[in-house]
């Protein structure tokens, strides 16, 4: 048996997705509650952000409050209003089952972002076993499970449209700045956990 | 630049000031992605190559670095161009901030 997937590219352009009825109905429902958390942000510091909400909007300036406030003051409409289309694209197409370009970006870049709600909401950790809070909300467990699994053959699906390499591109950054590992440390300074 | 004239004099040579000193680059801004538990290995490759045009194994090799190390420089620049590389890959989720290089 050969494994099919949900979404792949059609012969004539576009993408053809294949969902079952409860699917759909999670990415429509799913989207829509993540814009309305969305609402109350406003300029506020990702430190003051609930839980679900922080992993969209991060810092860019770890040390630099004043240059941290004039960079959310630059750039947070921008990054609002690019998670609220995405979310509420998927959300209105979740029923179709052909998808255009922009509207395949919009489902790649709205499923991660649920992730990230939610995964942050839930204190999900990289080998995705179990976190306590599963127990409490096993629902959004499962989504995340889930959506994790639609995002990853999304990728498979998209990593063949992507443009060739631009040429020198490799070049401009050094293989490894650091040289050797940084001890191991997260944004924050907090230490990270041993991956083996 | 200099350019010596083979003549044995040059009487009329004007002085001026060596161009190459005067000139101090400014010391670029460096872009790091920082690890985290949330976002799939695969979707970290997908962007780095799709935001800078990195072939997959230089990608590839920049998201292994976030992974394993905890960070990793992927781009680097004057301020302007570093902020816009932050914001571009905040709308793409991952967690990235910026620092003057050292």
């Amino acid at each position: 048996m050969s494994f099919r997937r949900r979404i792949h590219p059609a012969r004539d352009g576009g993408y053809e997705v294949r969902l079952g009825a409860e699917e759909r109905a999670l990415l429509e429902v799913l989207p829509l509650r993540l814009v309305s958390l969305l609402e109350d942000v406003g300029d506020k510091a990702p430190g003051d952000l609930p839980d679900a909400l922080r992993r969209l909007l991060p810092p860019a300036y770890t040390t630099d409050p004043d240059a941290e406030r004039s960079f959310v003051a630059m750039t947070r409409e921008d990054l609002l209003e690019h998670h609220r289309e995405s979310l509420e694209t998927m959300s209105a197409t979740a029923k179709e089952t052909r998808l255009d370009d922009d509207q395949i970006a919009a489902w790649l870049a709205a499923l991660n972002d649920l992730r990230l709600s939610l995964g942050s909401m839930l204190g999900a950790s990289e080998d995705e076993t179990e976190p306590p809070s599963a127990r409490s909300h096993p629902a959004e467990w499962i989504a995340y499970l889930y959506l994790g699994g639609l995002q990853s053959e999304l990728i498979d699906v998209l990593e063949g449209t992507l443009p060739d390499p631009v040429p020198g591109a490799d070049d401009l950054v050094p293989e490894d700045h650091w040289g050797e590992p940084p001890g191991g440390l997260r944004w924050d300074g907090t230490p990270q956990p041993r991956d083996q | 630049m200099t350019a010596i004239s083979s003549g044995s004099t040059a009487p009329t040579e004007v002085e001026r000031p060596e161009t190459h000193e005067t000139a101090v680059p400014e010391l670029p801004w460096l872009v790091i992605v920082w690890n985290d538990p949330i976002n799939l290995m695969s979707y970290v490759t997908y962007v780095f190559q799709k935001l800078f045009g990195y072939s997959r194994p230089k990608a590839h090799k920049l998201m292994l670095d976030v992974h394993y190390k905890g960070r990793a420089v992927v781009s680097s620049g004057p301020k302007e161009r570093a902020e816009l590389d932050v914001a571009r890959l905040h709308q793409h989720g991952l967690w990235a901030t910026m620092e003057h290089s050292e």
